[in-house]
């Protein structure tokens, strides 16, 4: 891009652009800094809800922009960048982890389940039901790391008590619920996980009509040919 | 089959054809009531219809004007938001989810000085810089803009001055972050900084530079942005006070901590339009601010509302960011996202006032209140936001819902160099609710009465007047009182519990949708409007304004057009993205979606039914007065085996004009007095809480733990139940938030310390207690099947429900907000060098034991039940103004019957010396009347 506007609007052509392009320039206080040529770029690759990705990041790249710019999980959320809202937990190997804390390099290779993994094709999750039946999403912002978390919690122990819930979820920060539909939304998917309450059929599953009609009623448009 | 076919039920012969498809007419058909021929409609929900018009549902508050257009479909029932699939899944496209091709990345230069001046800026380097795509400057953004139009005092980026750490200086976008972040370091400034101001005291005194300059209407050369005054009532009631409380809150500022930073991508189509995503509570406000900045008319834009990852008052104002987006894709030819990061989300603030507070408050023999006396000095940051709405609500809205003898209120709205204060949840209520709710616990503890039953003895009743001429419609006051009195167990807890152990109370009061549409005349064009659309298909698209930021607008307005039509919520597809196909509609504020949006809603819906019926009065020759509207079927009132379906009666509807289409609007009735600011706090209707707090004091750390709070909180009807439970828990949360641990810390240098979400401390799930929400239904005659607020109204009680059950628990009255421990200790410190007592273990807890008055205070209590419920169910009509309680004649206009009764909205010369810290801005003149700028 060596096309740049200057004040007057003209587009002119800078000569030394390319080279500028290898050896950034920076400024430190008032003093213009020569600035380490920027990070390499690699192949990063791992398995993201099932399926292996391959994406050329930085070598210094932070998992969560990877995962929202790069391999377009945009369910992963960007809240605070600081580790300390949990709207950007992901499950990697199993285990919850915020993903703007983590260097994409140090989960190279490993399997990662975002909120858009957890649905089995169109059927929703036990956990992902209840958070939409139980109120436990309100906004919906945090829900997505709300929900990895929930996942790991009942992936090792399906009948949590309160305080173990509250404990696997309080890295989340939640502005709208107050936290109390989102633990009987758990409580509820626990539930499920037990084999106790059948899950409700949801909305999401492909459904021709929920209310089928009877054969005298029309549920077509006048003109068209059954 | 014109003219309707008939099916004989029950009889003889095979019911089913060999391939099990039904032979017409012979089919066993279920009980009367559910719909008659087709066996796999939902029956009729009788428990979800009125009595009154042949249901179940009872009706304590007596019937309601959409009683009729009730089909027990889903009102009243607890069922998922309808866009609740899109944000389990991570479907939602929230701001920063919109990615356009082709898009470049914008950053916003911000001010390092908390007042300056920019003498010059020089952007070449910037410009030179290879990848940066465009830059633009205050010079490109001279026009001025706001969210209130009597106050439009914001640049898209400094023109001039900057006016806080943060203010908005210049902006870049480039193609990628890391170019255009190393762009912001390539700009030439040069400032000339200027005195800062932070002390919202210091304010109210004459500055060289004020941070904002009025013109002819400026006072003297202070900060003061409003200045209000407002008395009504007979002030000498005040004079011989039987009790008496007085108290001087400090409050913090608090920030509304939504998770989803700011974000707006700006995109200009190949026509020339502007496209732009912001996750906007108000889109409408918006589109006006991008038109005049851009020099663009309205029809040239789009705004697009994303979902919103939480707002809470704080994506209501039309923000410079969303200007330089749109300014930086023009210039660019691209698409443009800014994100912010969550430091720069507490730099653009709009969260609530720091607030100096002075209540006193007075009671006569017989514990009538006899006088508020309100001052409320707020700080309102750099720029003017809402606050001009802010400065009234601060007072008026303590107006109800307690008869009073006389009110008095004082406020200043002052600009500091600090990032702007603006509307939060509760808006301009909550801090000095808190004040006055405690002041009462405290007038109840002088005269040794129950504090829940010196309340109940001095509620306006329902259809009464406030005594600044707020009209109160439905009241569920005195109910939610009775309820959290019961469930809290309260008469076995107060003033009977261990030390560190407290019990408290709270109400509050709040409006339901701001009576006055900023921008226009509500006689002449109305609050909202909504479109429905039923083509042949028979599904129902809605298109409505109404911003959904998560509380479920969205899923309310389909509720009560599926509930008017009868069809199941699936069919019902709500369009409220985007201002190119949604009318206009005033957004997410003041509360007021439920009420209006829906009450619009309901009006298309039922033009909507009425061709429909009257189709079906065509195939079955019924009048529509005798015929139900069922899940997808059309039936005669007695005898439901003669029917037509849904699709049959709308196709017969659209024979002659293709799509049925239903436009409905909302006006909100003429209301309130003439007096100067009459309109601030005037609403449709009123919601009304009362929450019983309990809480654990540590008195040796002074670490608070609330442990159970019982919420009731009067939304008219629920018309989803999960829904509203979700805005009293998520309220308490919220308002748990400010009491206890919210604070936006401004440093010696005033600088904000505390820009993000690590010490700004929101509650986690640990600090949560249990929440018992208690929903009362009062059944409003004006609402949308008698719903009012659940949005706002359920914070403001939190708060003195808190700082009272404190008081009951360790004897210390505490007015610096939020209590943190280091306040608290210092608190029980501070007690322990007054008294003899050395170990806070030994710290007396308050007792009570009941004078003379409170057998009184129970009979009136009776007696103003019977009153307020006849009042409720409009079967006494009399008029009931402010007063009546002190022995007025509501009949006769106060002014004539009582001497001294007075509205004033400016000080008496002889007010003038006594008035309090707020009330001083009193003292200035205008610059007009000094002679100043013209």
């Amino acid at each position: 891009m060596s096309c740049c506007f200057s004040n007057s609007g003209i587009p002119y052509v800078d000569m030394r652009a390319p080279l500028r392009r290898l050896w950034r320039q920076n400024m430190v206080g008032s003093e213009h800094i020569e600035m380490i040529p920027s990070p390499k770029k690699k192949v990063w690759s791992a398995e993201v809800n099932g399926t292996p990705v391959e994406v050329l990041v930085p070598s210094n790249a932070v998992l969560l922009d990877v995962l929202r710019d790069k391999v377009g999980t945009l369910g992963v959320k960007r809240g605070c960048d600081l580790g300390t809202c949990g709207c950007c937990t992901v499950m990697v190997d199993g285990n919850p982890r915020l993903s703007c804390l983590c260097l994409a390099g140090q989960v190279e290779g490993s399997i990662i389940t975002t909120v858009e993994g957890l649905a089995d094709g169109a059927h929703l999750a036990p956990i992902q039901s209840c958070f939409a039946e139980h109120g436990g999403s309100q906004c919906g912002f945090c829900t997505p790391g709300f929900l990895i978390s929930a996942q790991a919690l009942l992936n090792e122990n399906d009948s949590p008590t309160d305080k173990e819930i509250a404990c696997a979820i309080e890295g989340n920060l939640c502005r709208c619920t107050g936290y109390q539909q989102i633990i009987d939304s758990i409580k509820g998917a626990a539930a499920i996980h037990r084999g106790e309450v059948e899950a409700a059929a949801p909305a999401s599953d492909p459904h021709p009509d929920p209310h089928p009609e009877g054969p005298e009623e029309p549920n077509m448009p006048p003109g068209h040919a059954r | 089959m014109s003219g309707g076919y008939r099916q004989q039920p029950g009889g003889s012969g095979q019911t089913t054809r060999k391939d099990g498809k039904r032979v017409a007419g012979k089919q066993s058909f279920p009980p009367p009531g559910s719909g008659g021929s087709r066996p796999h409609m939902k029956p009729r929900d009788l428990d979800f219809i009125p009595e009154s018009v042949g249901g179940k549902e009872e009706q304590p508050a007596g019937s309601h004007i959409h009683d009729r257009a009730r089909t027990g479909t889903t009102v009243g029932k607890e069922i998922p938001l309808v866009d609740s699939n899109a944000k389990v899944t991570g479907q939602a496209w929230y701001g920063d989810d919109v990615r356009l091709p082709n898009e470049i990345i914008g950053k916003i230069l911000r001010s390092p000085h908390h007042y300056a001046r920019i003498k010059s800026i020089d952007t070449s380097r910037v410009e030179a810089l290879p990848g940066v795509l465009a830059v633009a400057t205050g010079e490109d953004s001279p026009h001025r803009f706001g969210v209130l139009p009597v106050t439009k005092d914001e640049h898209a980026m400094a023109v001039e001055k900057v006016r806080h750490v943060g203010d908005l200086v210049a902006c870049v976008a480039a193609v990628d972050e890391a170019t255009a972040l190393e762009a912001l370091n390539l700009f030439e400034i040069e400032w000339e900084v200027l005195e800062p101001v932070f002390d919202p005291k210091k304010g109210l005194e004459d500055a060289d530079e004020p941070i904002h300059w009025r013109g002819k209407y400026h006072l003297s050369k202070t900060n003061v942005q409003k200045r209000v005054f407002q008395e009504f009532g007979d002030r000498s009631l005040v004079d011989k006070p039987h009790a008496e409380s007085h108290g001087k809150w400090s409050m913090a500022g608090v920030h509304h901590g939504f998770t989803e930073p700011h974000a707006v991508v700006a995109h200009w189509g190949p026509n020339g339009r502007l496209q732009l995503y912001t996750p906007q509570q108000v889109p409408h406000y918006t589109h006006r601010a991008l038109s005049t900045v851009l020099d663009v008319p309205m029809h040239q834009i789009n705004v697009i509302r994303t979902f919103v990852g939480g707002g809470f008052g704080g994506k209501s104002d039309p923000f410079p960011h969303e200007m330089c987006a749109a300014i930086l894709a023009r210039k660019a030819g691209r698409p443009v996202r800014i994100t912010f990061d969550r430091e720069e989300v507490y730099w653009i603030n709009r969260g609530r006032h720091p607030s100096h507070i002075e209540v006193k408050m007075t009671a006569d023999e017989e514990a009538r209140i006899s006088g508020f006396d309100i001052d409320a000095l707020i700080d309102g940051g750099g720029f003017a936001s809402f606050g001009h709405v802010t400065s009234y609500y601060n007072g008026v809205l303590a107006t109800a819902p307690y008869e009073l003898g006389s009110f008095h209120y004082t406020g200043a709205r002052v600009w500091t160099n600090k990032p702007a204060s603006g509307a939060m949840r509760g808006h301009g209520a909550v801090n000095t609710r808190c004040a006055v709710e405690v002041g009462l616990d405290e007038m109840a503890e002088t005269m040794q009465v129950d504090p829940i039953d010196l309340r109940l003895a001095n509620l306006l009743p329902p259809h009464s007047r406030t005594i600044s001429g707020f009209r109160i419609t439905s009241n569920g006051m005195r109910e939610a009182l009775e309820k959290v009195r019961e469930g809290s167990n309260w008469d076995e807890k107060f003033r009977q519990m261990p030390l560190g152990k407290g019990i408290g109370i709270g109400c509050g009061f709040f409006i339901s949708g701001s009576g006055l549409p900023i921008h226009w005349d509500p006689n002449r064009f109305p609050h909202a409007t909504v479109h429905i659309q039923v083509d042949m298909d028979g599904g129902v698209t809605v298109h409505t304004g109404a911003a959904d930021i998560g509380q479920g607008s969205t899923t309310a307005v389909a509720q009560v057009v599926s509930e008017v039509l009868a069809l199941p919520i699936e069919m019902i597809h709500v369009r409220s993205h985007e201002s190119d196909t949604s009318p206009v509609d005033l957004g997410s504020y003041s509360s007021r979606v439920t009420f209006m949006n829906a009450n619009a809603a309901i009006r298309a819906a039922l033009e909507i039914r009425e061709q429909l019926l009257n189709a079906a009065w065509d195939i079955l020759g019924y009048h529509p007065d005798n015929l139900v509207l069922n899940d997808r079927r059309i039936y005669y009132k007695h005898d439901p085996a003669i029917g037509v379906s849904y699709l049959k009666a709308l196709h017969k509807a659209q024979e002659d004009k293709g799509s049925l289409i239903a436009s409905g609007a909302y006006r909100s009735p003429p209301m309130g007095g003439v007096h100067k600011g009459a309109a601030a706090g005037l609403a449709p209707a009123y919601s009304f809480s009362a929450y019983v707090a309990e809480v654990d004091v540590d008195v040796e750390t002074g670490m608070i733990r609330c442990t159970d709070v019982w919420a009731a909180h009067d939304c008219g009807k629920a018309l989803n139940p999960m829904a509203v439970k979700g805005q009293i828990i998520g309220s308490c949360h919220m308002g748990l938030g400010q009491v206890l641990s919210e604070k936006m810390v401004y440093g010696r240098t005033g600088h904000l310390q505390n820009a993000n979400l690590l010490d700004y401390k929101i509650p986690s799930v640990h600090e949560m207690p249990h929440v018992e929400p208690i929903i009362i239904e009062s059944c409003d005659p004006e609402g949308p099947f008698g719903a009012k607020e659940a949005g706002e109204g359920p914070l403001l009680p939190i708060l003195p429900a808190v700082v009272n059950a404190v008081y009951d628990a360790i004897g210390i009255r505490l007015r610096d907000l939020p209590l943190t421990p280091d306040v608290v200790f210092k608190g029980i410190e501070k007690t322990l060098k007054n008294s003899d007592v050395d170990d806070p273990l030994d710290l007396p807890s308050p007792r009570l034991t009941h004078s003379s008055l409170q057998p009184t205070l129970v009979a009136r209590a009776q007696e103003h039940k019977l009153r307020d419920k006849a009042r409720q169910r409009t079967e006494d009509t009399s008029p009931y103004v402010n007063g009546v309680l002190f022995g007025f004649d509501p009949t006769i206009p106060l002014e004539d019957q009582v001497e001294g009764w007075r509205t004033a909205t400016e000080p008496d010369p002889e007010q003038l010396a006594e008035l309090g810290l707020a009330g001083r801005a009193w003292l200035k003149k205008e610059q007009r009347e000094m002679g100043g700028e013209n």
